[in-house]
């Protein structure tokens, strides 16, 4: 099932719905991407293209050393990753379902529980993809 | 010698995974995730972050080995990593599409280490393909490093045995080097 997720047409065109909703839910969004486990990305916005690929490498390494330091405390897998900085912050969290995961860079202006609560949005709405339907 | 920081390097699929749960006395961290790129190697998952692992040389050498990702768009964990670390265990699959090519580019990617403390190669999967001979590899490994003390074992990653003896020579050669280097600052 996550064979080459990030070359399905159907995955890809969801992601950037998915990406563009999120948008118009948040103003203080920077950029956003939609990534495979494995760090490839396969839809972004803003953020020119050797960013997101970058940001989508280093983010599954990020959910990866995540998921290692909540197995190793017992306490399951990682459910969504903050890195705050002073002028703002990236949030990661999983596609439910998928081997997919998503980061999303917001300005300060934004409170953390919106921008978690808008990025879980995105996520589940993500989620709603049917890669079946997509192979059929 | 104290705490010594190793890393294993090498192309997807080379075995550096293996090679540290091959060598680890301690439940080794591993950052595996679903592979989604078969064309490249042809496996259920592939590490995205790191792995580690521990092992004690001698009485109280404490060897610390981290495992890289094989791929290059991860090669921001290869700079965190090699920061650290005093040698490296580069491992190439001999079934690679091209593993002469392979051992040339993670060579001069990885220079650095060799200047700082050491460099071993192990040949993995030998047994499974045909590839160039260990004369192939020790020629491609003077070329790329203008005649560096290199050595080059055929090793199989599932093999504790096999994985400790890259290991402590590559030990060895650190410490060699390490006390030369104290000498001629004394003599100095
Ligand atoms: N036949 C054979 N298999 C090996 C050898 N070394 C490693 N492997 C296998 O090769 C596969 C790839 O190993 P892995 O550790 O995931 O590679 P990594 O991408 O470098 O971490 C695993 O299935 C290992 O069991 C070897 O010398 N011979
Ligand atoms: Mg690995």
């Amino acid at each position: 099932m996550s064979d080459k997720l990030h070359k399905n047409p159907v995955v890809v065109e969801h992601a950037r719905a998915a990406l563009e909703t999120f948008r118009s839910h948040s103003k203080s969004l920077g950029y956003a991407t939609i990534l495979t486990t494995d760090g490839f990305e396969v839809a972004s916005i803003a953020g020119d293209a050797q960013q997101t690929r970058r940001v989508a490498s280093m983010a599954s390494s990020m959910q990866a050393l995540g998921d290692a330091v909540a197995r190793d405390l017992k306490m399951g897998t990682c459910d969504y990753i903050i890195i705050a900085a002073p002028s703002g912050y990236v949030i990661q969290l999983r596609v439910p379902g998928y081997d997919l995961v998503i980061a999303a860079h917001f300005d300060s202006a934004e409170t953390l529980g919106k921008a978690l609560s808008v990025a879980r949005l995105a996520a589940n709405d993500m989620a709603q993809v049917s890669v079946a339907a997509a192979a059929a | 010698m104290a705490e010594h920081v190793i890393l294993f390097a090498g192309p997807m699929c080379a075995g550096k995974t293996t090679a540290i749960r091959s060598l680890s006395e301690i439940e080794t961290i591993s950052t595996e995730a679903a592979n989604t790129d078969r064309e490249t190697a042809d496996k259920d998952t592939t590490t995205v972050a790191l792995d580690y692992g521990e092992i004690t040389i001698g009485d109280e050498d404490k060897v610390r080995l981290y495992g890289l990702p094989g791929q290059r768009r991860f090669d921001f964990m290869w700079r965190i990593l090699m920061e650290r670390a005093v040698g490296l265990v580069l491992l190439v699959n001999n079934d690679a599409a091209d593993p002469l090519g392979q051992l040339a580019e993670f060579l001069e990617e990885f220079a650095e280490l060799h200047e700082r403390g050491g460099i071993v190669v192990g040949i993995t999967r030998a047994d499974i393909a045909e590839g160039p001979s260990l004369g192939d590899y020790a020629q491609t490994i003077a070329k790329s490093t203008s005649g560096a003390i290199i050595p080059v074992f055929t090793v199989d990653a599932r093999d504790g045995n096999h994985m400790q003896t890259c290991l402590l020579s590559l030990i060895a050669n650190i410490e060699s080097r390490a006390a030369l280097a104290y000498q001629q600052e004394q003599a100095a």
